[in-house]
């Protein structure tokens, strides 16, 4: 009994990161229909970065922390400025958007290792102390924080998308592209605030995994795997939708591993994805449906 | 009608609650020119793409060449010689004017992936001809002179002619027009007209959805109206012209009738 | 009333047509085959190694643009039909002792039954659903290469994989290697303008313009999809089995993810659709580690950066810029046959 809340704990709060990622990735979705493969690039980026700032620079863990996430989220505005705004003047297909944030994933993640090095690194969690324990099953205080924080901030993502006149704006944005400039909304800008929030959120998501596990080089590309699942599972275009698929994706893996070997844990995650895809493109909450 | 070329029955389609179409029936009558006009929203359209099996309908049949297509594949609905062209251009945009019509061969040729590499003599020949049957159906549209040019370059009344050459291409029994005229101007809807009566008198059965009354009036045989997906009235342009039914749905209730003039809509 | 138009669509925009059989084409065309049956006698050992892969990497590049190019649709897991025409290779000509050609064979025939399986309902999808659904698959390929130890060594990898060869008759040197796959290049680009120049490569051209506009012709989309897909994927497969001969040793890393950026820069590098330009693609992306010397490391950060490079500056390619320069010196013609 206590094995399986024991995964159930580990599944929830991993689920929680993924559906930040998700959201994060929703977010920029919405806004352009980018697939954005270089999502998982800002959650190891938040996660490195905050290691360099403290572990190197010797600066204290939340002045790191908030630098970090202040630094990916301008670096997500900067590639949104330099190398996707140009590109969608162009009227370029979608796909080869898609292929620029691959290729930007690539140049980061590769940056990174050449910069940084190859080694897995970490820093300390939140708050110290040993493990709680309740109903037998003994869960790390980070863990805690992964939850908690990561429903915090999907909360306050909620109350900025409908409570702020940006969060409305980006929202216009997102619903109908062409008729938002008509209100005086600058589409091009909320672009670049969409990316600059999606890095964000990515970045925020890597800063709370990795006192958990670790953060490295390579872990982008599962990440951004991981966000795509689970947007699709919750929808495309919801991003609570999103996060609570995340939850699920979280959940789904969590059981896999304990009923089948860890290293296939991927392989679980995409076979939902591929179950989803072929049969239940729009998702478990999708507010709207592609044609 | 004796031994219609398209008999639609009952045809009904609906999207979530709305029924775009309902019950909708009419015959269309071998190497007619039949046209089916109605207000925006009427179904028009949707009532094409379940003929032509693009949407399959819900209820209701459709009846080509005394077969059942209701539920038959948009690509074999094609292949009986059904085909009907888009509302908005569908140009194969990177391909040159000729290359878009040759692809409109297709239906009427053989040979695959196979028969591409290895080229035997009768494919060889194949080819040829179907280049020469291109280039004719080019210069009956009028635009052989333009054959090499990408087709992405043409102006946009040229467009709306190849798409209508590469159907023509198909050797279509039954062409299904959905606004052909759509965006045209005067001088270019006087060269459809004449099209489309060429269509006719090489064999084809043209069935059209037009908005533009000036080109319906002087065209078409037989005028299918609907209106809220529903069909309302059928008859000669000179009856449908004169149908009160008729006027309501374009014009509202009004008291009196009033003779339907075609500058009115 | 909007007709809807399948906005989940990101096809590619295929290159404009470039005019074919014109003196300048013919010039290009022969300087390219001059090229690369001379560039042995003045490489070094490296480089002909390097070159040997180039070739192998157009193979699969080839394939991938008969899909992606010529019939605009995405795959992100091709990766998947190299590693199982590699790894069916490896395992039935080191632990079954099968022959090179028939283990080659067998490859081919698995892949295409691979492709057909997993095709039949993914190729239903369009746009990004297709690209990360062959990017799962891929994926899932990849990782059950790496975990399938009894049957893969994981990452130890398959050693000891006989060269290629018909009986007695060995491809033992990395010359040999070069011209054979040369050839099947050559072999392949052949079918590939074959292809394309007939009824069936309109086809595909149509499909990549405008699906429904050519299932409204009678081109049933669907099948011409699925069989586009699985000439690629026997294509990859026998990209795969090559590498396994060439190289005698195979494991998962060279079928990642990796593998599909490279796949990518290559194609897009050359000129996506052009038959040629993936070709040409694959030389120059595989003849990086060379030029960059010793800062061979960054090799996949150089990939990065072209691929983005290239999206940025010179989407249509290497190709189509050669054919534009090659037009400009050669052909002496008006401006009326630049789109032959």
């Amino acid at each position: 009994m206590s094995l399986y809340l024991q995964f159930l704990a580990s599944g929830l709060s991993v689920g929680c990161i993924y559906g930040l990622v998700a959201i994060g990735f929703s977010v920029i979705f919405n806004a352009s229909g980018i697939v954005n493969f270089a999502q998982g690039a800002f959650v190891m980026l938040g996660g490195t970065l905050t290691y360099v700032l403290y572990e190197r620079a010797g600066l204290p863990i939340w002045f790191a922390i908030i630098l970090s996430i202040f630094l990916s989220a301008l670096i997500g505005m900067l590639f949104e400025v330099t190398i996707i705004r140009p590109l969608w003047k162009r009227n370029t297909s979608l796909f080869i958007m898609m292929l620029a944030t691959l290729a930007l994933g690539v140049i980061a993640e590769n940056a990174v290792l050449h910069t940084v090095g190859d080694e897995t690194h970490s820093f300390p969690p939140f708050t110290a102390g040993p493990p709680l324990q309740a109903f037998g099953a003994s869960i790390a205080r980070q863990t805690v924080w992964m939850a908690v924080l990561s429903v915090l901030i999907m909360i306050l993502l909620n109350l900025l998308y409908k409570k702020t006149l940006l969060g409305k704006a980006m929202r216009a944005c997102a619903v109908d592209r062409n008729v938002a400039p008509l209100l005086g909304i600058k589409v091009e800008r909320m672009l670049t605030y969409s990316f600059g929030l999606s890095a964000a959120l990515g970045a925020i998501a890597g800063i709370l995994i990795t006192p958990a596990q670790y953060t490295a080089y390579h872990i982008g590309l599962t990440f951004s795997v991981m966000g795509f699942i689970a947007a699709i599972i919750g929808g495309l275009g919801n991003p609570t939708g999103a996060f609570v698929g995340g939850i699920i994706l979280g959940l789904l893996q969590s059981f896999a591993i304990l009923f089948f070997d860890a290293g296939f844990k991927d392989v679980i995650a995409f076979s939902i994805l591929l179950v989803f895809l072929l049969v239940k493109p729009s998702g478990l909450f999708s507010s709207y449906v592609e044609e | 009608m004796a031994d219609p070329i398209l008999r639609v029955t009952d045809i009904t389609k609906r999207f979530g609650g709305v029924v775009a179409v309902n019950k909708v029936s009419f015959d269309v009558e071998r190497h007619s020119i039949t046209a089916v006009i109605g207000p925006n929203g009427a179904g028009k359209t949707t009532l094409f793409s379940a003929i032509s099996g693009f949407r399959a309908a819900d209820e209701g049949t459709v009846i080509f060449e005394n077969t059942d297509i209701t539920r038959t594949r948009a690509d074999e609905v094609a292949q009986r010689g059904l085909i009907r062209t888009f509302q908005l251009v569908r140009l194969f945009r990177q391909m040159s004017v000729l290359d878009n019509v040759r692809v409109g061969l297709h239906s009427q040729t053989r040979g695959g992936f196979a028969m591409a590499v290895i080229r035997p003599a009768w494919f060889r020949e194949q080819e040829r001809r179907g280049i020469d049957e291109a280039r004719a159906v080019l210069d009956k549209v009028g635009l052989l002179g333009q054959e090499n040019a990408e087709a992405s370059t043409l102006t946009y009344g040229q467009q709306r002619l190849l798409e209508v050459a590469r159907a023509l291409a198909a050797k279509p029994k039954l062409l299904l027009l959905d606004e052909p005229a759509a965006g045209l101007n005067r001088v270019e809807s006087d060269n459809l007209a004449v099209l489309i009566r060429k269509i006719r008198e090489g064999g084809t059965t043209v069935l059209f959805v037009e908005h533009d009354m000036d080109l319906v009036m002087r065209v078409a045989e037989s005028i299918h109206v609907l209106d809220f997906g529903q069909h309302i009235a059928r008859g000669t342009p000179a009856e449908v012209k004169a149908n009160p039914a008729v006027l309501k749905a374009y014009l509202g209730d009004i008291s009196e009738p009033v003779a339907l003039k075609a500058e009115m809509i | 009333m909007a007709d809807s138009e399948s906005s989940a669509t990101p096809s590619l925009a295929l290159p404009p047509r470039i005019a074919r059989g014109s003196r300048s084409m013919r010039i290009v065309v022969i300087s390219m085959a001059v090229i690369i049956a001379a560039l042995p006698f003045v490489a070094s050992t490296y480089v002909l190694s390097l070159l040997v892969l180039a070739s192998i990497y157009a193979v699969l590049a080839i394939g991938l643009d008969l899909f992606m190019g010529q019939t605009g649709q995405v795959s992100f897991g091709h990766n998947a039909f190299a590693a199982l025409g590699g790894y069916a290779t490896a395992i039935l000509t080191t632990a079954h002792n099968w022959p090179p050609l028939a283990a080659l064979a067998f490859s081919i025939v698995i892949s295409v039954i691979a492709a057909l399986i997993v095709g039949v309902r993914t190729l239903q999808l369009r746009g990004h659903y297709l690209a990360m659904a062959t990017l799962a698959l891929g994926m899932i390929a990849y990782t059950l290469a790496v975990q399938l130890t009894s049957l893969t060594n994981g990452f130890a990898g398959i050693t000891g994989i006989a060269p290629l060869g018909i009986g007695p008759l060995e491809l033992t040197s990395d010359l040999q290697y070069y011209y054979v796959v040369w050839i099947i290049v050559a072999l392949g680009i052949w079918s590939s303008f074959r292809i394309k120049d007939s009824r069936v490569g309109r086809a595909l051209g149509a499909i990549a313009g405008n699906e429904e506009a050519a299932s409204a012709l009678g081109i049933n989309a669907a099948r011409l999809k699925l069989i586009a897909f699985t000439i690629s994927a026997a294509y990859a497969a026998v990209a795969g089995a090559l590498m396994a001969h060439f190289i005698g040793f195979l494991s998962p890393e060279v079928f990642g993810l990796d593998l599909v950026t490279l796949l990518f820069a290559m194609l897009f590098v050359g000129g996506i659709g052009t038959i040629y330009g993936p070709v040409i693609g694959a030389v120059l992306i595989a003849l990086l580690p060379a030029i960059l010397g010793p800062l061979a490391d960054y090799r996949q950060l150089a990939y990065g950066v072209i691929l983005l490079a290239v999206i940025m500056f010179a989407p249509s390619g290497a190709f189509r810029l050669i054919a534009d320069l090659a037009e400009r010196l050669f052909d002496r013609s008006s401006e009326g046959e630049k789109h032959g």
